[in-house]
C-alpha cells in the first residue's frame, strides 16, 4: 500500500497542494504499467481466467469483449471510489456487484442496440463479465480505498494487461485454427494457399495449451517462480 | 467503520432506486433500437437467399420493394390478418402441428412487380450443439433451389460453425427438392468433404469435414420445413 | 429419457471448465488438494442444484415478457418484459441463496458446514453459477430440464475439479520447467483432460429413434434410387 503512503506527504505541504500531482506523475503511470507486464492479472495474479477466454477462437469478439471489459472495469472502480466512504461495509460487495452489474447491463443493451452482429457472437459471456474476479478483485483491493482518478488508471491498467493477454490468445487460435485474422485469409496473402487448419486450436483445448505456453514466455522473462 | 441499520438500509434503498431507475431508462431509450437491429438482422437473411447484399445495401428498401409476405396455415391456405415478420419461427416450433402458422416471403422480379422470382421460406432445427435455423429460397416452380442461408447458435467453430459460409450455402444453389414422380426429397449434405460434381446429383451437395453431426441436423432441418410447406407447395406448384 | 440425455451432456460434453471456461478462477485456485477440491466441488453441485431452478422460476414468472401481466393481472404491466434487469436479478438472487445455504447448513448440519463452509461465500462469485442460469435460458429449458442441468454441471465442474486436484498432487514428482510451474503446467494439464473429453463429443443417447430414422431412411432410398437412375441415364 505504498501509495497509501505517498498521499499524506502532500497534504502536509499545502504550498505544494496547488501544482498538484500532475494526472500523469511517474507513480501514476507505475498504475498502468504495472499490469501490463510485471504485475499481469491473468499470468501472475491468476484473476478473470473465466469467461473472456471463451469468446477467443476468434479476434473480432475477443476485441469487443476485451474493450467491454475495460469499459466496465474502469467505471466500476471509479462509481466504487467516489462513494468509496458512503458504502457501508457489511453491504459492500453486495453493492459492488450492483455498480459492476449496471454497468454490464448497460453494455449488453447497447451491444444489442448498435452492434447486434457482435452481440450474437458474444451472447451470454457478455453477462459473465458480472463475475469476473479481475472487476471484483479491483474494486475491493484497490478503488475501496483510492482516489478516483488513482483508480481510473488502475482499472485501465488492469483492463489493458488482461486484454493483451486474451488478444494475444485469439491471435493464435484464429491464426492456428481459421487461417485468418479478424476474418482476414492470411495464408492465402501470403501465398501459402495450402496451409491446412489446425482443428484443435478452435475447440477450447486449444485455449488452454496457447494461454499455457502465454504464461510461460511471460514467466520466464520476468523471473516469476510458483511455488 | 461500522454504520447504523436505518444508513445502511437508506442507503440500499437509494442505491436500488438510482439502479432501477437507470436501466429501466436505458432499456426504454435502447428498446427501439433493439428491436430495429433485431428486424434488419431478420431482413438480411431473408434477402441474402436470394442476392448478395454488400455492406452499403440499404437493406429497409430492398426489402420494402422486392419482398412481399404473407402467412399460411399447416393445410396451406392463406392466413389474413397476420404480419409474417412478427411470427417467431422458434416460437411456433413449440406449438402443435395444427396451430402453427407458417410465413411465406415473395422475392418479386425488378423488372415486373407482379412476377415472383422465388419464395424463401423460413428453416429452423437443432445442429449438433443447440438450435440452428435459416431461410431456403425456392424458384417459382417451387422445386429448384434459389440459394439458401443458414446461422446457428453454438456450432463448433471451423467445424459446424462453416454452414454460415457463403462457399458452403452456394453448394445447394439450382439442387431440386422434388424426383421426377413429384416426391419430396429434399436436398442431402453428405457425409465427408471433396466429392465430385457428378457424383452428387441433383439432391446431394458435399458435406463439411469434420462436421456430420451439424449436416445431418441441416438435412433433418431442412426435409422437415420443407415436409411442413408441401401442402402449401402442392398447391402453388403448377 | 431426454433429460438423462442432457445430464450426460453437461457433465461430459459441455463441461462448465472444458467447453466453456467457467468457474475458472476457483478451479485454478483451489485445486491443490483433493480434499478441498471435493469440498468446494460438492458446494458447487448444492447450489447450482438450487440456483438455476430459482432462477428459472424468476425468468418465467416475473422477467419474461408478459409473464408478470399474466401473475397480477395489472393492465399498466401487459407487453412489458423486465429481461433487462435479468444479469442483476439472477446475481441477487445467488447471492441471497449462498447466504440462505449457508445459515440452513450451519443450522442442521454442522458437520456438512465443517466441510463446505468457507467454500460457500466463494461460490457467489464463481461464473459456473451465472454462466448455467444464462445458458438455461438462452436454450429455453423447461423447469425439470434446468434442475438437471443445473445439477449435472455441477457434478462436470466436480469433476474436472477432483481430477486436476488429483495430477497436481502427484506433479510433485515432476520436473517441470521454472516458469510453466503452477498456473502454466495447470493451464496445459486442463488442455489435455478437455482433449480426452473431445473424444466423447457427438454422443447422443437416442431414444427417439424410429420416428427420425424414419425419415432419414425414405430419404437416403429414394436419393440412391436417383442416382442408380442417373447412372443407368449414362
Amino acid at each position: 500500500m505504498s501509495e497509501k503512503e505517498n498521499n499524506p506527504v502532500t497534504e502536509q505541504n499545502p504550498p505544494l497542494k496547488k501544482e498538484s500531482e500532475p494526472l500523469l506523475s511517474k507513480r501514476r503511470k507505475k498504475f498502468i504499467s504495472d499490469p501490463l507486464v510485471d504485475d499481469n492479472p491473468i499470468t501472475l495474479q491468476v484473476l478473470g481466467i473465466c469467461s473472456a477466454l471463451a469468446v477467443t477462437s476468434q479476434l473480432e469478439p475477443t476485441f469487443v469483449m476485451a474493450v467491454a471489459v475495460i469499459f466496465v472495469i474502469v467505471f466500476s472502480n471509479l462509481i466504487t471510489s467516489l462513494l468509496r466512504n458512503m458504502i457501508p461495509t457489511r453491504i459492500r460487495i453486495i453493492t459492488q456487484l450492483a455498480i459492476i452489474a449496471t454497468l454490464v447491463i448497460l453494455v449488453d443493451q447497447v451491444l444489442r442496440a448498435y452492434f447486434f452482429d457482435v452481440s450474437k457472437l458474444l451472447s451470454v459471456f457478455v453477462g459473465l463479465i458480472i463475475t469476473n474476479c479481475i472487476v471484483m478483485g479491483r474494486l475491493e483491493a484497490f478503488a475501496m480505498g483510492n482516489k478516483p482518478w488513482d483508480s481510473v488508471l488502475d482499472g485501465l491498467g488492469s483492463g489493458l494487461g488482461y486484454s493483451w493477454v486474451i488478444l494475444a490468445v485469439a491471435f493464435f487460435r484464429e491464426l492456428l485454427g481459421s487461417g485468418s485474422l479478424f476474418g482476414f485469409k492470411v495464408w492465402e496473402a501470403i501465398g501459402l494457399g495450402g496451409m491446412p487448419n489446425n482443428g484443435l486450436m478452435v475447440t477450447s483445448v486449444g485455449a488452454f495449451i496457447v494461454l499455457g505456453l502465454i504464461i510461460w514466455v511471460q514467466r520466464s522473462r520476468t523471473g516469476y517462480v510458483e511455488h | 467503520m461500522q454504520q447504523s441499520n436505518g444508513y445502511i438500509i437508506t442507503f440500499a434503498i437509494i442505491m436500488t432506486v438510482i439502479v432501477g431507475g437507470l436501466l429501466g431508462a436505458a432499456n426504454q431509450v435502447l428498446a427501439p433500437a433493439q428491436k430495429k437491429a433485431l428486424e434488419l438482422d431478420n431482413k438480411k437473411a431473408i434477402l441474402k437467399s436470394v442476392m448478395k447484399l454488400e455492406a452499403s445495401s440499404d437493406v429497409e428498401k430492398i426489402y420494402a420493394d422486392r419482398i412481399k409476405s404473407f402467412v399460411v396455415d399447416a393445410n396451406g391456405n392463406k392466413v389474413a390478418g397476420k404480419v409474417a415478420e412478427d411470427i417467431n419461427i422458434r416460437k411456433q416450433s413449440k406449438a402443435k402441428d395444427a396451430d402453427r402458422l407458417y410465413p411465406v416471403y415473395k422475392f418479386l422480379s425488378a423488372a415486373d412487380k407482379n412476377k415472383t422470382e422465388a419464395y424463401i421460406l423460413p428453416l429452423f432445427g437443432n445442429g449438433l450443439w443447440n438450435n440452428i435455423w435459416g431461410y431456403i429460397a425456392l424458384k417459382s416452380d417451387f422445386n429448384t433451389v434459389a440459394g439458401i442461408v443458414f446461422d446457428h447458435a453454438g456450432e463448433t467453430p471451423g467445424l459446424g460453425a462453416r454452414i454460415t459460409e457463403e462457399a458452403i450455402q452456394e453448394r445447394y444453389k439450382n439442387r431440386l427438392i422434388f424426383d421426377q414422380n413429384g416426391k419430396l426429397i429434399s436436398v442431402k449434405m453428405v457425409k465427408g468433404e471433396g466429392h465430385p460434381e457428378a457424383e452428387l446429383g441433383e439432391h446431394m451437395v458435399d458435406g463439411m469435414s469434420g462436421a456430420t453431426l451439424t449436416a445431418n441436423g441441416v438435412n433433418a432441418m431442412l426435409y422437415t420445413y420443407l415436409d411442413y410447406y408441401l401442402p402449401y407447395i402442392k398447391k402453388n406448384r403448377q | 429419457m431426454d433429460l438423462l440425455n442432457l445430464g450426460i451432456r453437461s457433465v461430459f460434453i459441455e463441461n462448465m471448465v472444458f467447453a466453456y471456461f467457467l468457474g475458472m478462477c476457483s478451479y485454478l485456485a483451489v485445486s491443490k488438494k483433493v480434499s478441498t477440491a471435493t469440498g468446494l466441488g460438492i458446494a458447487v453441485v448444492f447450489v447450482l442444484t438450487i440456483t438455476v431452478p430459482t432462477n428459472w422460476l424468476l425468468q418465467e414468472l416475473i422477467l419474461k415478457e408478459n409473464a408478470l401481466y399474466e401473475l397480477t393481472g395489472l393492465a399498466v404491466l401487459k407487453g412489458q418484459s423486465f429481461e433487462f434487469l435479468q444479469f442483476i436479478m439472477f446475481i441477487a438472487v445467488i447471492a441471497s441463496m449462498v447466504q440462505l445455504v449457508e445459515m440452513v447448513v450451519e443450522k442442521f448440519s454442522p458437520a456438512l458446514y465443517g466441510a463446505l463452509g468457507i467454500f460457500l461465500p466463494l461460490i457467489a462469485v464463481n461464473c459456473a453459477i451465472l454462466g448455467a442460469s444464462l445458458f438455461m435460458v438462452q436454450r429455453e429449458y423447461s423447469l425439470a430440464e434446468a434442475t438437471v442441468y443445473g445439477f449435472s454441471s455441477g457434478i462436470g465442474w466436480l469433476l474436472a475439479i477432483v481430477a486436476l486436484a488429483a495430477i497436481r498432487e502427484r506433479m510433485k514428482y515432476s520436473n517441470v520447467p521454472d516458469g510453466m510451474k503452477g498456473l502454466g503446467i495447470t493451464m496445459v494439464i486442463t488442455g489435455l483432460m478437455g482433449m480426452a473429453l473431445l473424444g466423447l463429443s457427438g454422443i447422443k443417447l437416442d431414444f427417439s429413434k424410429e420416428k427420425k430414422s424414419k425419415e432419414t431412411a425414405q430419404v437416403e432410398t429414394t436419393v440412391q434410387q436417383n442416382t442408380a437412375l442417373t447412372e443407368l441415364k449414362k
